[in-house]
């Protein structure tokens, strides 16, 4: 008896501890059947979008994978529900323990997936998906974004750009008139905002200021201000650091100079609080800034959630003449498949959530810029002028450099910046410094 | 006389000091024999020591290998030294332990004397009102850090917060707390020190009641005074839970995280890049997991150095 007891738990114990590191184990890579077609389970991970009537923010990825389910038999696509804000870490530890989702949204300019895992065959190359001439409906900075040592690494599907965004509202009430089709040269941008700076209650403190903005690592609302007169982070060819230039440091003074000599910009001014420099341009009971630069996002909240008074303008002109922001694209990228039927079921899967009626879609419902011509023939913000001026500004997309080792480089310039716009050390000698540090990376 | 002399000199001499040995048997078998005898035991322990090994003891070991390796997705590979080369050669690395140590020289006594006091003034109060105490001040450790720093996020806000109100009473300028190099990390001190250091308090108020009252007795009988008791009677016999708490808050103080990357993300410009933020971003914004892990060794190097000097120099029978 004594025996079997025994026996009993160890076997117990021998399938208690196989089912916990089967538990722990990758998905399967499903089969092929006599048709030569493979059946299986597509996992794909996809962060909220905008809500249905049951406020669910999934349903359109949702109601895509039923329709693929129904149209393909034996395949399931098992959708992963994760907050944006933590998309970047899961991938960065789903990476990190080879247990990755078969499709992702990846944002590929400095996000969770790096050149890096490229070069270890992380990503899988998606040339095979779309002919040559399937691919040119896509824009060129588009499918540039993606594409590394001539391969394409993922499908663009929106694209997204900074712009100014001005509360007509505080316009009206100091008295001053917006720049004519939102273009203007920084003396004019420099004029409005001393304009717009004012004390509303006449207790002698301002209480209201022209412009506003926010410095932190990852964000890049207020960079196209520095590349108003020519400068950039780095040299062309990525082997120089190039933001102490002297264009590059007198733009940056310049907007620092906003709060620290003019007196135009609040005393949060390039800190690093993104919901309390939106807050003080959008909220109604604050609406203590009249000006800010946002991504795309912030004019789909402005239309929503802080319904607002607003326009879009370009950034202010610089000595270089041309007007400047600085843009991301988005899309889907296919991580590292074991065979290449799953990959190619995988791959069509990713192209039916990318034809030009989804990424219309997309556009209208969740306010980005489609990254195929044939959707923007379509002509999606026809009702909405403000999405629509601020689609006009993606010809002057500048992308941000494609350095392997980008977020370090960014890290140390955005410290640095926050200091210039402390007051604590001039833009040139912030930038003398982060020079000393990045050149460090760009010889490596 | 001389008679004893010589037989102590002998006996001392002669005597077989040496303890007896043990006696001789097989101890693998017995350790096995021990095991077959209480097998019911060690199998209730099974599902613990299981996860134990499988989540702790592993990821261990693993992050000890792995600060010896070059970190790739499709296969680590040895590269010796150099992760540690590179800790030690990073600037980065010095300011986060710089920082970091300041952090933990400031906010360490100041929890354990700030505790101390507490429980000191709280101790000879009736049960009601020594429970409602206790309670309100343990409340802090039950609650979210994550919560706490966003409210202290709030107090420290340049436009609205609490201190900036304080100050504008005097007349006096309204300071960027977190937004600046000078003032950042000094305001995370400044939280940590005011946060009530809950443990601490529970932990000195429990040993306080094991001091037995008849020293205190005494020590009235002498005529002593209640500050002289504190010094002389209380304070000594608390020595070893100072010990543990001195060691908790230093090892806490030394892994401070949460306030950092909800406050200020170890801005502006690294003024409050502490150790274990440095190592998240290594590892979860990098992926340089090998240079992250010989980061981890080299955090827990100092944290056990600091541990042993601690406990040297509290130990209870010095």
């Amino acid at each position: 008896m004594k025996w079997v007891r025994k026996s009993v738990l160890s076997v117990l114990s021998v399938v208690l501890l196989a089912g916990l590191l089967a538990a722990c184990s990758n998905g399967e890579e499903g089969s092929v059947d006599e048709d030569g077609n493979w059946t299986g389970t597509i996992t794909i991970w996809d962060g909220p979008r905008w809500p249905d009537e049951d406020e669910n923010k999934y349903h359109w990825l949702e109601a895509k994978a039923a329709e693929y389910e129904e149209a393909n038999e034996g395949i399931e696509i098992e959708i992963v529900q994760v907050p944006w804000a933590e998309m970047g870490d899961k991938l960065g530890v789903a990476i990190a323990g080879q247990s990755w989702p078969d499709i992702a949204p990846v944002d590929i300019s400095g996000s969770a997936v790096s050149i890096d895992h490229i070069e270890q065959g992380v990503v899988e190359p998606l040339d095979e998906l779309y002919t040559e001439d399937e691919l040119s409906d896509f824009y060129d900075n588009a499918v540039e974004a993606y594409t590394f040592n001539d391969k394409l690494y993922g499908i663009p599907n929106s694209i997204t750009v900074h712009s100014m965004l001005l509360n007509l509202d505080l316009f009206e009430e100091a008295g001053v008139e917006p720049p004519a089709d939102g273009k203007w040269t920084w003396d004019e941008f420099v004029e409005t905002a001393e304009g717009l700076t004012f004390d509303r209650d006449g207790d002698g403190e301002i209480d209201v200021h022209g412009f506003s903005t926010y410095i932190l690592e990852g964000y890049y609302e207020a960079w196209p201000l520095f590349y108003k007169d020519g400068g950039r982070p780095l040299s062309d060819d990525l082997s120089e650091f190039t933001f102490n230039s002297p264009e590059a440091v007198k733009a940056i003074q310049d907007v620092a100079d906003l709060k620290l000599e003019l007196g135009v910009a609040p005393e949060t001014l390039g800190g690093n609080d993104v919901g309390g420099t939106f807050q003080a341009w959008a909220n109604e009971e604050q609406r203590t800034v009249a000006m800010e630069p946002w991504a795309t996002w912030a004019i789909q909240s402005a239309q929503s959630a802080y319904p607002t008074n607003f326009m879009v303008a370009e950034y202010p002109v610089g000595e270089s003449g041309k007007p400047v922001t600085i843009g991301g694209v988005g899309g889907w990228i296919m991580f590292g498949q074991d065979s290449d039927p799953k990959k190619e079921a995988v791959g069509e899967f990713m192209k039916y959530l990318s034809s030009t009626d989804e990424q219309y879609t997309m556009a209208t419902e969740y306010g980005i810029f489609p990254a195929r011509k044939s959707t923007a023939d379509m002509d999606p913000y026809a009702e909405n002028p403000q999405m629509a001026r601020a689609q006009e500004m993606t010809k002057d997309v500048v992308m941000l450099p494609r350095h392997p080792e980008w977020k370090k480089i960014d890290e140390i310039i955005q410290g640095k910046l926050q200091v210039v716009f402390n007051g604590e050390k001039t833009a040139q000698e912030a930038m003398d410094e982060a020079q000393e540090q990045i050149e460090d990376l760009l010889s490596e | 006389m001389e008679g004893n002399k010589a037989l102590a000199s002998t006996a001392a001499r002669d005597r077989d000091l040496k303890p007896p040995k043990k006696p001789s048997y097989n101890h693998k078998r017995s350790v096995w024999r021990e095991m077959k005898k209480n097998y019911a035991s060690y199998l209730f322990l099974l599902p613990k020591l299981t996860l134990f090994t499988l989540f702790i003891a592993f990821p261990v070991v693993w992050a000890l290998v792995l600060s010896f390796q070059q970190y790739q997705v499709n296969g680590s590979f040895f590269i010796g030294l150099d992760n540690y080369i590179a800790v030690f050669q990073s600037d980065a690395f010095m300011e986060a332990l710089e920082n970091t140590a300041l952090f933990t020289a400031v906010t360490v006594p100041f929890n354990i004397i700030s505790s101390l006091v507490v429980a000191s003034l709280i101790f000879p109060l009736g049960k009601l009102s020594q429970n409602f105490f206790r309670s309100a001040f343990y409340l802090p450790t039950v609650t979210s850090m994550v919560i706490i720093a966003m409210v202290w996020r709030w107090m420290y806000n340049y436009d609205f917060g609490l201190f900036n109100h304080i100050l504008g009473w005097f007349g006096i300028e309204a300071v960027n707390w977190l937004g600046q190099s000078s003032t950042a990390l000094w305001a995370l001190i400044i939280m940590q020190c005011l946060i009530p250091f809950g443990v601490g308090i529970i932990m000195y108020l429990a040993s306080m009641g094991a001091i037995s009252n008849t020293l205190y007795e005494a020590a009235t009988i002498d005529g002593a005074g209640a500050i002289k008791k504190w010094f002389y009677i209380t304070i000594p016999l608390l020595k070893p839970t100072t010990l543990y708490l001195v060691l908790l808050s230093t090892i806490g103080s030394f892994q401070v995280f949460t306030q950092i990357i909800m406050m200020t993300g170890g801005g502006p410009d690294n003024a409050t890049e502490t150790l274990v933020h440095l190592i998240y971003k290594t590892g979860f914004r990098d992926f340089e997991f090998g240079l992250a892990a010989a980061q981890s060794v080299v955090l827990f190097l100092i944290i056990l150095v600091f541990s042993v000097i601690q406990f040297r120099m509290l130990r209870h029978d010095e």
